[in-house]
């Protein structure tokens, strides 16, 4: 499973909303990372962040509020065709490899086989399907 | 403010969760909040305070209620808000530790709390001091276990990436604690003795009141909201003021701590304790990791009664 950004954000797709985050900086490298990922600096206030995992599309909103640093929250929703229901399993799988893709990029002390092994920890279904 | 007619009681949860937390569901606004409480026994008799934290409710004084209420005392057992049968608000703004700390505030004015036992465990140690240190006159004793209310040091377990910082860290937390619910359900699990007994007797209490992704915010806001010395800490002056408040306080105190609690660790945590306070009474060690309650519930009941009563009384 791969996951990369992605920047043709295709036509005729709704967003489901499957994750809201409103403390970016509560780790500031997490937003660092974000913002450099897709040039945030440059154009703060232009359309989604797009994230391409396998052959599916996401798409992550960027949240600012008053006397915070840009951007304070985001948003991950999935790209679902038409008023077709969402895959439950296979979102919760990418948004695992998500997570996987965000802690990697972040760097330092935060990688993938930490959040791999806490995810083991707590038993979350997509962890588990890998193993 | 109106109660919301269609707040959840405790007789609305589970039987076998009803049949062990047996006991009138009473409601209040705490800061435009819905607080739900528990408060049983005569009111005119020494009262004693309960406070949980993370992820708990009322629920986990179940069996040291009894105990308090035996020996005739007066038991109040509020649900912190965003826990519980309270309100559990997904704006996060109202989750900071001063607000929480007000809504425990709100409480004791609210029904004219006097001559106090705080009982704190967990975010009720920083919560319940801090109310307890803007309402003075209404404590009369205090007990801790498996808290703490200073900024440093913080436990080795909460430094750590792996998993502590990790759990909650952003996007991770909210997926983590909120959409698979890891606190109410894995977390606490792992945080007891004996954990079968937890799984059949406790495990769905916690997990059927925080049903929505959404109302389990507080799950991975209050961790983040332990001081660590990063540049994101966001509680360390209110610690600080706890931390100075709590020294001068020369309350009978107790300490009460899980022999076994590996994220609170006695030797640290409950030590720090009796430095803050060199009168305190303990360390009584019981069975428990970091939800003691779950393992020593009425033990630590008995040890509340026998400290109660040489400190706030008894109506007998």
């Amino acid at each position: 499973m791969t996951v990369s950004p992605h920047h043709d954000r295709p036509s005729g797709y709704r967003v489901v909303p499957l994750l809201a985050e409103h403390d970016l900086g509560h780790y500031p490298e997490f937003r660092t990372f974000l913002a450099r990922t897709f040039a945030l600096d440059d154009e703060p206030f232009g359309p989604p962040g797009l994230l391409q995992v396998d052959d599916r599309v996401y798409e992550i909103t960027f949240v600012g509020r008053s006397g915070r640093p840009f951007p304070d929250g985001a948003e991950i929703g999935a790209l679902v065709p038409g008023l077709e229901p969402l895959d439950e399993t296979e979102a919760d799988r990418d948004l695992w490899a998500i997570l996987g893709w965000l802690v990697d990029g972040v760097g330092g002390e935060w990688n993938s086989d930490a959040l791999t092994t806490t995810g083991r920890i707590y038993r979350i279904p997509a962890t588990e399907e890998t193993s | 403010m109106p109660q919301n007619p269609v707040s959840r009681t405790i007789a609305d949860l589970p039987a076998d969760v009803a049949a062990r937390y047996p006991y009138r569901s009473r409601f209040t606004t705490v800061n435009g909040r819905r607080m739900h409480y528990v408060d049983e026994g005569p009111p005119d008799a020494p009262t004693v305070l309960l406070l949980h934290g993370n992820p708990a409710w009322g629920y986990l004084r179940r069996d040291t209620v009894v105990p308090l209420l035996g020996a005739g005392h007066r038991v109040v057992v509020p649900d912190q808000i965003g826990f519980g049968l309270s309100e559990k608000p997904h704006d996060h703004r109202v989750h900071t530790l001063d607000n929480h700390t007000a809504n425990i505030v709100a409480l004791l004015d609210r029904l004219d709390l006097r001559g106090v036992l705080f009982v704190c465990h967990d975010w009720g140690g920083p919560t319940g001091l801090g109310a307890l240190l803007t309402r003075p006159d209404r404590a009369a004793a205090v007990a801790v276990m498996s808290t703490w209310a200073w900024a440093s040091p913080s436990s080795e377990f909460h430094h750590r990436v792996l998993p502590w910082r990790l759990m909650h860290a952003p996007l991770v937390g909210p997926y983590l604690l909120g959409t698979h619910a890891a606190m109410p359900g894995r977390g606490m699990y792992l945080s007891v003795v004996d954990r079968a007994r937890y799984a059949e007797q406790a495990m769905g209490a916690y997990t059927a009141v925080l049903d929505d992704p959404d109302e389990r915010a507080l799950t991975w806001i209050w961790p983040r909201s332990i001081p660590l010395g990063l540049p994101s800490d966001t509680t360390t002056e209110r610690f600080a003021w706890l931390e100075a408040g709590v020294r001068d306080l020369r309350l009978p105190a107790t300490v009460i701590w899980g022999r076994e609690d590996d994220v609170f660790t006695p030797d640290v945590f409950a030590a720090h304790w009796h430095e803050v306070w060199p009168h305190a009474e303990g360390t009584h060690l019981v069975t428990g990791r970091h939800f003691l309650q779950e393992d020593s519930g009425a033990a630590i009941g008995a040890l509340l009664v026998e400290f109660a009563d040489r400190t706030v009384g008894v109506r007998r």
